[in-house]
């Protein structure tokens, strides 16, 4: 937890700034719309913070969103298939994904950037290839099943949560009693501190590798259904585009390192959060949203130098301390 | 000796075809009715647009259509990757030799070089946004500050009294919607006709009991669209109108608006065709839109570039425009517009 203090000092610092500069950021309307976009992202992020820690890249996530976000609506819609068959379909899709991911890096030992760059062009060209680049949504069919993205349950009077937050809050449980509190988390962070060590010491380190895989793009399954589930409208040339860096982003600001072994659900949350706030700031606060990614990228960019700066002085003083007393005695 | 003979002829044969073939391209016009055993190939023309979009697939069965009209071989073409990918496609177009090509061009100022290379190979005219310094022989469309100004009349329908505004739209870059929300404004300001100028997307406009508060692009992202209009109705609890330019955004709006339960308080005026949109219209959630005629873009490009190609002159005058006038659609004649729809598309499909 120590370690997400810097991160998530930005998280509050941002929303202290724009609930000064906007008075509607604390309205419950867009407390509520911002939570239900961080914890779209956030399942995203806590997906590729899984491959993260093993040291591993998934960029195909923005593509497994596209590619299940369309084909949902694609097979209920258009293919008339029965809702259980429809959603059973996309979930052995997302997860199948992730077997072919992981069995292609741990038995053909191909680096995870190419396995998932391809996967990137694969998945988003299949989705346009069955949808014939059409824009696929519900119309006004499957308000229930829809209620999963745009529902909201009773929090507090006048405000509630919105029904992705309640998939993020499992989602987040469950990832952190995995990584924290069983055997198969200590393995997943051996792994991504040291590969070999890890084989060595009789973790199954291919397993766990293509293990990492199937949930990141599970969970980008996942993500990809509640996205269309929410916003109604996939256009498989740009549903999901980019999603990968966003999650990617929001997992490295939480303390993943990209050279594995690091990592905390709890952390991936914050980034993901303070991505969304950001952007919502954004709007709220100026009238220009041209300059949003100059904004998002200066704001993670100082944080993460403040961070980096901050722990080095940190470092410095408790080797200077050590010194003094080894010193004195 | 046979074979010395078969030679001969295959040569003088081969000779004969060539000549043949020669007089067809330097007059192309010439003896059409006359030779067609001689092989004169069917004409190839493309119909490039400017993004992929339900519009354009309207606009590809009035292509569809005029192509079994007019007899050419014609294809339509959505770059899927903004300008670099359209630039790719009309370099590989006029590799293939094709002799004609409509282009949405996306960024026209700085495509003008492309779009005149492409003229010296080719014959090429703009549809759905013009590029006036080109040489382009015509510009197929509608003029989209006119159809803007139609927007903006239907805001003032909306809203008599006057009140607060927000204006969505997928990207400015291009030419037709620069002008459209320029449209918009002027028209909802009570400005003068002036297609020349441009508002900051920024600056809060006011004027004739009306606030123009901003714009907001998402550039295709949907999830950013919706989001875009959520935040502007967090941002402005008690605002009056919500404008959506591009197909995909009075849809995103009405999904803002109806998970916010401020359907109907909010007036939504839209532009183009989105089966939500006109939904929208009929539940009396959409005040109304304005609607181009995709289908005739396809529909006219064909058969002009046709014509060009069989040495007709362009239409269109000094102009240079060919004005497939724009629509408003409202309560009254949405379901006359959506039956005519579904029957163009169901007739190439």
């Amino acid at each position: 937890m120590k370690k997400n203090l810097g991160i998530l000092g930005l998280l509050v610092a941002v929303c202290v700034v724009t609930a000064f500069l906007s008075g509607s950021f604390l309205s419950a309307y867009n407390v509520e719309n911002v939570l239900r976009r961080s914890a779209l992202f956030g399942i995203l992020s806590i997906g590729v913070g899984f491959v993260i820690i093993t040291g591993g890249i998934d960029l195909s996530l923005g593509s497994v969103v596209c590619l299940v976000g369309c084909a949902l609506p694609w097979l209920l819609t258009v293919q008339l298939w029965p809702l259980p068959l429809a959603l059973l379909a996309v979930a052995a899709v997302s997860l199948g994904i992730g077997l072919f991911h992981g069995l292609l890096i741990t038995k053909l030992r191909i680096q995870p950037f190419i396995v998932t760059l391809c996967g990137l062009l694969l998945y988003r060209g299949i989705a346009r290839g069955f949808t014939a680049d059409q824009t696929v949504g519900f119309g006004n069919e499957f308000k229930t099943l829809r209620l999963l993205a745009t529902g909201k349950v009773p929090f507090l009077p006048g405000f509630e949560l919105p029904a992705p937050l309640i998939f993020l809050a499992l989602v987040a449980i469950l990832a952190a009693i995995f990584l924290n509190r069983t055997i198969f988390g200590r393995y997943l962070l051996a792994l991504g501190r040291n590969p070999q060590a890890a084989t060595y010491s009789g973790i199954p380190t291919q397993r766990m590798t293509i293990l990492a895989y199937v949930i990141s793009s599970g969970l980008a399954g996942l993500g990809g259904v509640l996205f269309v589930l929410d916003v109604n409208s996939a256009q498989p040339v740009d549903f999901g585009n980019f999603y990968e860096l966003y999650a990617i982003a929001a997992a490295v600001l939480g303390g993943c390192s990209l050279r594995g072994g690091e990592g905390s659900v709890v952390g991936i949350l914050i980034g993901a959060a303070l991505m969304q706030v950001l952007r919502n700031m954004i709007t709220l606060v100026t009238t220009r949203n041209n300059v949003e990614f100059a904004i998002i990228g200066a704001v993670i960019l100082l944080g993460v130098v403040a961070d980096e700066l901050a722990r080095r002085i940190a470092a410095r003083r408790r080797a200077a301390h050590v010194l003094e007393t080894a010193g004195v005695r | 000796m046979k074979l010395h003979s078969f030679i001969r002829h295959a040569a003088l044969l081969g000779l004969i075809s060539i000549s043949l073939g020669a007089c067809n391209k330097s007059a192309p016009t010439e003896g059409g009715a006359a030779s067609p055993a001689s092989g004169e190939k069917t004409k190839k023309i493309a119909f490039v647009t400017n993004g992929v979009a339900s519009f354009w697939t309207i606009a590809a069965a009035g292509v569809k259509a005029a192509a079994q009209e007019f007899k050419i071989d014609a294809q339509t073409l959505m770059p899927a990757e903004g300008i670099s990918d359209q630039k790719r496609m009309i370099e590989d177009l006029l590799t293939r030799g094709i002799d004609g090509i409509a282009l949405s061009p996306i960024d026209p100022t700085n495509q003008t070089e492309l779009i005149n290379i492409a003229a010296k190979k080719a014959k090429v005219i703009t549809h759905d946004s013009d590029a006036p310094q080109s040489e382009r022989l015509l510009y197929i469309g509608m003029d989209n500050y006119k159809a803007g100004r139609m927007c903006g009349e239907m805001v003032r329908e909306a809203m008599p009294k006057g009140g607060t505004i927000m204006i969505f739209i997928g990207r400015l870059e291009q030419d037709n919607a620069k002008r459209r929300r320029q449209g918009v404004i002027d028209a909802v300001l009570g400005r003068p006709d002036d297609s020349n100028h441009f508002d900051e997307t920024s600056a809060v406009l006011e004027g004739n009991g009306f606030k123009i508060l901003g714009t907001l692009t998402d550039q295709f992202d949907r999830a950013k669209g919706k989001a875009n209009a959520e935040d502007a109705l967090a941002k402005y609890p008690d605002l009056g109108c919500m404008v959506g330019l591009f197909a995909y955004n009075p849809p995103l709006i009405l999904e803002a608006l109806s998970q916010s339960n401020k359907l109907g308080t909010v007036k939504l005026v839209a532009f183009d065709e989105d089966d939500a949109t006109l939904d929208g219209i009929q539940k009396g959630n959409v005040f109304g839109t304005v609607v181009q005629d995709p289908y005739m873009y396809g529909y006219k490009s064909v058969e002009v570039l046709a014509g060009l190609l069989n040495g007709k002159p362009a239409p269109g005058g000094a102009e240079k425009f060919l004005d497939i006038p724009a629509r408003k659609i409202r309560k009254e004649n949405v379901v006359e517009f959506r039956t005519q729809l579904k029957t163009r598309l169901g007739a190439t499909q």
